[in-house]
């Protein structure tokens, strides 16, 4: 099993995908840190938003500076899980990674194992660069850079939210065979369709209590806690979310594996 | 026939595989015997390919089986110091080294780093091996999967038409190349081809298939048939007698030719000089593989736009 992680880990770092990726998310995480401590903190203290711009406590301010760079980061996760598996059938790489290793499922649970072992990597390389210049730019326009321990806490989950992610994305890459296809239309509706989904469920209550909270994006800003966008918006707790985060990974992630697992490879 | 020690013995047992109502491999069975090179033939699209990778555990079979020394497959502990397998040109990434892609490999099973730049050595490689896959010629690929079949020292090589894109330069170093492995190594050898003549040399034995069914297997030493010698000359019957006396058996053939049981071209000519006979004709014929090749698989090609059998060279050719 550690020799088939090494090898998927392998795979991720001998093309030129995962130093671009690198320095994409360092940047995102420090352009977004930047940004949003000038943004957030323009706001009237402790409003709700009355500007169309989110508000929160210090805490939730100093969440979403850090965390700034995360929903591009993710972006870039799902994306990794894509090609994880998208590009091993894109080349027919999988024909040599099947017949090397012909327990398909060790296959499979050594590319979760490496996409939550990159996520982790990605995420530590996000918090540089959010974190180092989110602390200086929270300390220039005079906001406590860490006001609670709390912000230890979403620092450590945005690591796991970007392999979830990940896993997401290795699901998308399998139930979408079309390398290219599930690109777009994994980014597409992780970034635009679904969020906006969540906006439409957030317009009747019963879609605001019990769907909207459980969508992927929500539940990602559950965990990292976030500014809110409105005050009314319902909200899991941060393990609540890490939960629904999981399962949808889970979910995703053991469909694609079932599925390549009997899948003839052709 | 016990097993050899350094090779495997590959076992097709009513192998078949549907894909809705098509049937690509109808009821193969066949054995690939250890320390011998076995040519796997039969026209583009006759099932080459879904047999092989069957054997692989690639694709499922819908009956059948086929075990490597009793284990299917999925069963084996070491894949890769088993079964080498080179089944596309293509299956490299574009964006990584051919140095890399065998090393994921070797990762895989626990090979060392040392064993991949010794096959990349072996098949010739060493230098471009480091560059982008995506820069590779066919020949160039075609080597690079050689080398990570290679990878493990496997029992039993399958190479699907291993020749296709090497120039004859390469072609002549892959059929060294086998021999040796085959016959020095007693490793199995299992190439598959849709041309004949590129393994016809190298071969000891044949399976031949057609719209994936077994047509014929043996070794190329049966199924190549005896020599033969053609004659012709102005009162056959005459000759026939003559050659009889010198102890040769000949049957008359279209347009007063005779067919001589023999591969002796002199012997013939000397007869029918002792004979005082013209010889206006005097040839070696060889009711060879290539011609029983395509009278097996003429005509059968299911699929359209494949190659004719036009360089039918086989019968009748003079040697």
């Amino acid at each position: 099993m550690a020799s088939a992680v090494r090898a998927e880990l392998l795979k991720f770092l001998t093309t030129r995908l995962w130093w671009g990726m690198a320095i994409a998310v360092v940047v995102a995480g420090a352009v977004f840190a930047g940004l949003f401590a000038w943004v957030l903190t323009s706001a009237p203290e402790g409003a709700g938003g009355p500007g169309g711009v989110p508000g929160g406590d210090a805490v939730q301010v100093a969440n979403s500076v850090y965390t700034g760079g995360l929903s591009v980061g993710y972006l870039l996760m799902l994306t990794i899980g894509v090609m994880q598996i998208g590009s091993e059938y894109r080349h027919h790489t999988i024909t040599s990674t099947f017949l090397a290793q012909p327990r398909r499922a060790r296959v499979m649970a050594a590319k979760v194992v490496a996409l939550l072992v990159i996520g982790v990597g990605y995420g530590l390389l996000s918090l540089v660069g959010s974190v180092v210049v989110g602390a200086i730019g929270l300390d220039l326009v005079g906001e406590d850079p860490f006001p609670s321990t709390e912000i230890l806490r979403t620092l450590a989950l945005s690591l796991l939210v970007l392999g979830l992610w990940a896993l997401i994305g290795l699901g998308v890459g399998i139930l979408i065979p079309n390398q290219v296809a599930a690109l777009l239309i994994g980014v597409g509706v992780a970034w635009i369709v679904e969020p906006l989904l969540g906006l439409a469920f957030r317009a009747f209550e019963f879609g605001r209590e019990h769907i909207a909270p459980y969508m992927p994006t929500e539940a990602t800003n559950a965990i990292v806690n976030a500014v809110e966008s409105g005050p009314d918006s319902v909200r899991l707790s941060w393990w609540g979310g890490a939960l629904v985060l999981t399962a949808w990974a889970a979910l995703l992630a053991g469909v694609g594996s079932l599925l390549t697992v009997r899948r003839d490879v052709s | 026939m016990s097993t050899h020690e350094r090779g495997a013995r590959v076992e097709f047992r009513g192998l078949t595989k549907r894909f809705g109502g098509f049937t690509a491999v109808d009821d193969l069975t066949f054995t690939v015997e250890p320390g011998r090179i076995t040519g796997f033939l039969g026209p583009n699209g006759a099932g080459k390919t879904t047999s092989l990778r069957m054997a692989l555990g690639l694709v499922r079979p819908t009956s059948g089986t086929v075990t490597i020394d009793g284990q299917a497959y999925a069963d084996l502990a070491d894949p890769l110091g088993t079964v080498g397998a080179a089944l596309e040109a293509t299956n490299f990434h574009p964006g990584r080294s051919g140095r890399d892609h065998l090393r994921v490999l070797a990762a895989t099973s626990g090979i060392p780093a040392t064993r991949v730049d010794e096959m990349l050595e072996l098949t010739g490689i060493p230098a471009f091996a480091r560059r982008r896959a995506g820069a590779y010629s066919m020949g160039m690929r075609q080597r690079l999967a050689l080398a990570a079949a290679l990878l493990g020292d496997p029992r039993v090589l399958v190479l699907d038409e291993p020749a296709n894109g090497l120039d004859p330069e390469g072609i002549r170093w892959l059929r060294g190349f086998l021999s040796m492995l085959s016959r020095e190594q007693g490793k199995t050898v299992l190439v598959s081809s849709h041309l004949l003549q590129e393994i016809a040399q190298t071969a000891d034995d044949v399976v031949i298939i057609a719209n994936g069914r077994l047509v014929r297997q043996g070794s190329v030493a049966d199924l190549d048939g005896d020599a033969h010698v053609v004659v012709r000359t102005s009162e056959p019957t005459a000759l026939a007698a003559a050659l009889e006396q010198a102890g040769l058996s000949a049957v008359p053939e279209e347009e007063g030719a005779l067919l001589v049981h023999t591969d002796d071209l002199r012997r013939v000519g000397e007869a029918a000089h002792a004979a005082g006979l013209p010889v206006w004709e005097l040839s070696r014929r060889r009711a060879d593989l290539e011609s029983l090749f395509f009278s097996l698989t003429e005509g059968t090609n299911r699929n359209l736009g494949s190659e004719q059998p036009g360089a039918a060279s086989g019968a009748g050719e003079v040697a």
